[in-house]
Parts: C-alpha cells; structure tokens; sequence
C-alpha cells in the first residue's frame, strides 16, 4: 500500500468522523431548541428568587453559610421540574406514536435517546449554574473573607443529573401522562426524607441511618463554619460518588432499555447471552451492562463509606476519603478595634462588618468593670462549638490576662450573634453582648482556657441586680432572661436601680471591695448599696 | 319468508335508553382521559403519604411537618390536571353537547376521590393539620393546575402546581400569613379557604367551559 493510499484512506476517516460529530451537533441543536425545559424556565426561575435567592439574602454572607442553599433550597426546585421535564423527554417517542418510525433509523436507540437526555441535561446544568452564579456573585462583592466552596456546587450538580437520569429512564421504561408528576412527586418525597434523616443525625451514622449523610440537603451549618477550619470534603465526596455512580448504573439501563422491552427467557443466563448478542450492537450492549455494574459498585461503595463516617469538631470526616492536612486551622489576621474606652475587641475578619457594633456594645460594660480582679482586658471572636439543634458552647473568659471569648453563634443568652440581625436596630442584641461579658465575670474567676468549657453558672439575685445595674449605668435596658422572674417585691429590680444610680466611682469601689463574696454568692440583693 | 327477505330484514336495534348511553358516554369519556390509571396514581399517592407518615418520613409537629403531606397533595393534584388532556383534539369538541358536562363531573369527581384516597392514606396515622387542610390544598392546588392546563394543555398541566408547592415549602418556614399561601394557613384561617375555593372554582369553570389547551402534537 503505497503512502498516498493511507493518507486518502486516513483522510476519508476523518472526514466520516467530522460528519459524524456535525450530525451529532445539529441533532444537539434541534434537541435543545425543541426541548420542554425552557418553558418551565420561567417558573423555575420565579420559585428559585423566592426560595434560594431570598434565603441567601438573609443570611450572613459567609461562603459556606451561602452556599448550603445549594442543597438546601436551589436542589429542591431543580428536582421537582427536573424529574418531570426528563421523564416528559423520555416518553416523547411513545407519546408521539414514533416508536416504529425511529427503530428503523440507523442509529442504537441509546445514541438517539442519549442526544434526547443531552439536550434536557443540557438546559437543567446550565439554569443551575446560572443559579449558582446568582447566589455567588453577591456573596463575592459582600464577602470580607474566604472564597467559593465548590463541593456543595459539586453534589449539587451531581444531584440534578442523577434526578434527571431517573426522570428520563422513568420516562423510557414506562411512557404515560402520569410519568412526569410522579416521578417528581416521588423524588421530592426522597428528598425531604433525606432531609428529615439529615436533621435528626447524631453522631454515629449507624444509629440515625446512612441515608442521612447521603442526602445532600440538611441542617444550616453554623455562622461560621469553613471559617476557621475548612470544610472537610468527604461526605460532599461520597454525596457526588453516590449520586453519580445513580447516574452512570441508569445510563447503562437506558443502553439496555430496547432489549429490556423484549420478553425475557425463562433462563436469566441465556437472557443476558441474548441480550449482549441480539441485535445490531452488541459492543454497545456490553458497554450498558459495564456502566449498571460500574454505576452500581460506585453507589454500593459510596453508602459503605458513609457508614464509616464520625463526627469530630471540624464536621463529618470519612476516614477512607479523609486529608489531615485539612484539619489544620485556617491562617488569618483577626480585625481588631479599641471602643473610646479603650477595650480592644477583635473579630474575625469575616465578620469585619459586626466589628464597630460589637465594640460599641461591649465598650461601656468593660469600663465599668476595668481594673478589677478576673475583668477582661479585651474581647475575641473564637469558633463556635457544636451544632444545631443540639446547641453550642457558651461564651466565656479566660486566660491570663482574661479575654472574653464570645462566638458568631452564642453570647451569653444570645443566640445567632452574627446570623444577619441589624444590631443597630435591635437593642436586645447590645444587651445581649453585656450580659454575656458580665456573666462569666460575675459568676466566677477566669478559668484556664482548657476548663471554662462549661460557661458560667446562672447568676444568683444579688450578682443579677449587679449586671442589671451595670448595664443601666452603661445605657443599656437589661433584657429579661428566659425563665427569669425577680424576687418578690421587685427585689433586684430595686437592688439594680439602687446601684445604677451610685456614682461610677463609688460602683467601682464596692465592686472592688465585695467582689470575692458577689461571686461566692454570699452577699444578698438587700446588701447592694 | 325466503332467505333472502331474512336477510334484507333489519336487525332488531339494540335500544340503549338514554340512561345507559349517558354511562357509556361518560365511561368513554374517562376511559379517554385515562382516568381509572389516574385512580391508580392518586392511590399510589395516597400510600406514599401512608408510607410518610407511618415510617415517619415527616416531622410530627412544626413547620417541617406539612412538607411532605403537602408534596403528596400536589401530586395528586397534578394526576387530576394531567386527566383533563383529551387526545381527540378539535374532533371531539365539535361533535359532543355534552363534553362540558362531562369535564366538570372529571375533574369534580376526581377532585373528591383525590381527597378521600390521601384521607384513607392517612387514616390511622397522625396528619398534620388534619383532613380540612388536606382538602384545602387538594382543591386548592387542583385549581391552579386546572388553569395551567388552559394554557400548557393537560399533559403539561402539572408543571404549576409543582411550581406553587416549590414556593409554599418556602412560605411555610418563613411563616407567610397571606391567604393565597393556603397550604400554610391553619385548618380554620377563612382567607385561605375563600383562596382556595375560588381558585378551584375559576379553574374547574374555565375548564368547563373552555377545556384544556389541545394542540396536535399532544399525543399519548
């Protein structure tokens, strides 16, 4: 064979193979011109800015506190059409009668449905990820820390196309008007069950179930997660891996979905022969029955994965999946301000924005109390512990010299500290910030940071009376605690204003010469001068 | 009489009085719309929210606990809308006076069904808000996709309702108190009811008079 035959024959390939990838675009054109999913758009897009897009808006904007909509909220709405729309695409050749007419064409039914399935996956990813970047971009221009998480993004990508793939193969295997709102209704019953598993999960994945840590939607994580440590990417890994391993096993189903139409044999092992050898394709039947086995091993080893989970104090770690290099804390220069008073008070960068609210709020209380034993000498923002709903750890002082630690999550009886609320419109949140700094300095010494886990023990009248009177010298109208009730004949309430009205100096010196017995508990609400 | 008289005499009519015409009729009628298969989608409704609320799929109590009651009365409102898709087109309403009548006892009849399947569904069980917020949204959410169904024809028809229930999962976390967020609205909040009902009530008449959106391509 002489070398200008190789070049014509190569050059015939290629020129097959350049018509064969012009087709393929053209039937992709088609596909997603005719496709049913940009009607729906609309109405998707009208549920995503009332759901997601509103829900982001109230919460801090924190990355990874942004980003939990994505599974949340955005997967929720994407599901319910996606589900529909794909088993509406994958029932058209029976709904318009075509079954007879596009068998005879010389295409495999799995490129021909593939083209179908492209052009509605095609339409979903991109509305999702248009999605994505309405949620993203506002938080990058109201950020002051961090950057994009792009696991959430992941799983959530994965979970449309796994939701889609089960709508189209629905669609496929049993074409009908039903189909659509059926599927959908039955994937957004699974995905509230999930839901319902991923709010009651406790520490141990065996106990609550598996399916919990596979569900992609779950509790709003705390203000501050990612912040401080990153957010271990395992179980957005194992979400990807389940919901992906769905979507290639149903691929293949739909590889197979001409030949499943046939009666089966009586015998399974001949029905499998038959159907790797029947028809015009057997390499593409082989290659259906690889990708079920492969989509199934992927799911089986994700749900054995998640069973391995643990919970630690930077979140679900798997260890099969899991980096130690991403437990290290995260590397960053606390943003710091002293009030007129003098108290310095830092924040983490990414709560730059609370940083003057917290100072102002904290300034009156801290000089009030300056000078004496166990007072702090500055305020700090530290990593919340624990999670939602079962509670996290309380503020406190510690240290030598004492630091107030406080949380985006909890000072004193405050919860949601740094969750969006207007402080300068709520007085409850200063209060909130006083009370949390006189708690743990009424109700005992500093602790060394290793034992002041537990918080401060609640006050007693007289250290209540105290705080309250600090806070109103200070400005500040006390919040009633939960639970709280003053003594009969509005003792404290009488032993506060007593002391409120006392000079500063004269505060200062009673507090200077009672404080060992105010914490003790020794002295009284009557003895407060 | 020669065989050839026998033969040219008339068979005796087969006298349908108009009685059995009308249920034949209206056999045909639900027989088009693929109705005893929506009968059969609104039960496998009914036992998922049995499955749900047996297994505890949903929350007891709170906000969290009308979810996915909720999503199952939209499903089964979307079965009702989906049945109102006629696949004769522009034939059928040429030809039959009645087909007006007949629409509204559909979607009426499968309406009541609807609610007593999910009812039975949930019989034994504890349900949130109870069988009048069923009703409520049933009817409520058959409206909006009676109406859909005007514009999509019936085979799209469900793509609204699923639409509002997408928003009302919202509604209900953020506590919405407007009468047209009738799924979360208490059994007794009359607003939520004169919403609903005149929802499903604009939406059965449109329907009756006008019948869902037929196009030729809408086929099944």
């Amino acid at each position: 064979m002489t070398p200008a035959v190789i070049s014509l024959r190569s050059g015939r390939a290629t020129a097959r193979r350049m018509a064969s990838l012009a087709a393929a675009g053209r039937l992709l054109r088609l596909e997603l011109k005719r496709n049913a999913m940009p009607y729906v758009l609309p109405l998707l897009a009208a549920v995503f800015f009332f759901d997601t897009v509103r829900t982001a808006d109230g919460f801090p904007p924190v990355w990874t506190v942004r980003a939990s909509v994505i599974g949340d909220h955005m997967l929720f709405e994407f599901s319910a059409f996606a589900g529909g729309i794909a088993a509406w695409a994958g029932s058209r050749e029976r709904r318009r009668k075509a079954l007879d007419l596009v068998a005879s064409t010389p295409r495999a039914a799995w490129a021909r449905l593939s083209v179908t399935l492209a052009g509605t996956l095609g339409w979903l990813l991109l509305a999702f990820l248009a999605g994505v970047a309405a949620i993203y971009i506002p938080t990058a221009l109201q950020a002051s820390w961090g950057g994009p998480p792009l696991w959430p993004v992941l799983a959530g990508v994965a979970g449309v196309i796994a939701v889609t793939m089960i709508g189209f193969t629905c669609g496929v295997a049993v074409p009908g008007r039903f189909t659509g709102p059926l599927v959908a209704i039955g994937v957004l019953v699974l995905y509230q069950a999930g839901f319902r598993e991923a709010l009651g999960l406790t520490a141990s994945p065996a106990s609550s179930g598996t399916f919990a840590l596979l569900s992609p939607a779950g509790a709003v994580p705390s203000v501050d997660a990612g912040v401080y440590h990153h957010v271990a990417p395992d179980v957005s890994a194992v979400q990807v891996m389940f919901m992906g391993g769905i979507a290639v096993a149903l691929l293949g189903v739909l590889g197979l979905a001409a030949a499943l139409r046939q009666p089966a044999a009586a015998d399974s092992l001949r029905s499998l022969r038959a159907l790797l050898a029947g028809g015009d394709d057997w390499l593409l039947r082989a290659v259906a029955v690889v990708l079920v086995a492969a989509g199934v091993a992927a799911s089986w080893t994700a749900y054995s994965l998640a069973g391995t989970a643990r919970l630690t104090a930077t979140g679900w770690q798997i260890p099969a999946l899991h980096d130690a290099a991403s437990d290290r804390p995260v590397p960053f220069i606390p943003d710091c301000t002293s009030g007129p008073r003098g108290f310095k008070v830092c924040v983490h960068p990414a709560f730059s924005g609370y940083l003057s609210e917290v100072a102002t709020a904290l300034d009156p209380v801290a000089a009030e109390i300056a000078g004496l034993p166990g007072a702090p000498v500055r305020a700090e923002q530290v990593a919340s512990t624990g999670t939602w709903p079962s509670g996290y750890g309380p503020s406190r002082t510690a240290g030598n010299p004492p630091v107030f630690q406080y949380s985006g999550e909890q000072v004193g009886d405050l919860f949601g500290v740094f969750w969006g609320i207007p402080a300068g419109d709520w007085p409850d949140w200063r209060a909130g910030f006083q009370q949390g700094l006189l708690d743990s300095f009424l109700t005992g010494p500093p602790h060394p940071a290793a034992a002041a886990r537990t918080g401060p023990a609640p006050l007693g009248a007289a250290q209540q009376a105290v705080e309250d009177g600090l806070m109103i010298a200070a400005g500040s109208q006390p919040p009633l605690r939960i639970g709280q009730r003053d003594h009969p004949g509005g003792q404290i309430t009488a032993a506060a204003s007593r002391f409120a009205s006392l000079p500063a100096s004269a505060r200062h010196a009673w507090l200077a010469a009672h404080l060992p017995a105010l914490r003790a508990g020794t002295i009284t609400a009557a003895q407060i001068p | 009489m020669t065989a050839t008289a026998a033969v040219l005499k008339p068979a005796p009519a087969r006298t349908a009085g108009p009685g059995r015409a009308g249920v034949r009729l209206a056999w045909l009628h639900i027989r088009s719309r693929r109705v005893p298969a929506g009968v059969l989608a609104l039960a496998v409704c009914g036992g998922v929210l049995h499955a749900a609320l047996h297994w505890h799929w949903a929350f007891g109590s709170g906000p969290y606990a009308q979810q996915i009651p909720m999503i199952t009365e939209a499903g089964a409102a979307a079965v009702i809308t989906v049945t109102s898709h006629s696949p004769f087109g522009e034939t059928e309403r040429a030809t039959g006076r009645w087909l007006p009548y007949l629409r509204l006892f559909a979607a009426a009849g499968m309406c009541g069904l609807a609610i007593a399947l999910l009812q039975l569904g949930a019989a034994g069980e504890s349900l949130n808000e109870g069988i009048l917020v069923l009703a409520r949204n049933v009817t409520g959410i058959t409206g909006i996709g009676l109406l859909c169904s005007l514009v999509t024809g019936g085979l799209l028809a469900w793509t609204l309702p699923l639409g509002y229930l997408a928003f009302c999962q919202y509604a209900l976390l953020q506590g919405w108190t407007a009468p047209w967020t009738w799924p979360v609205r208490p059994p007794a909040d009359r607003g939520a009811w004169i919403c609903a009902c005149a929802v499903f009530t604009a939406g059965l008449l449109l329907l009756t008079i006008r019948g869902p959106r037929t196009r030729l391509s809408d086929e099944e």
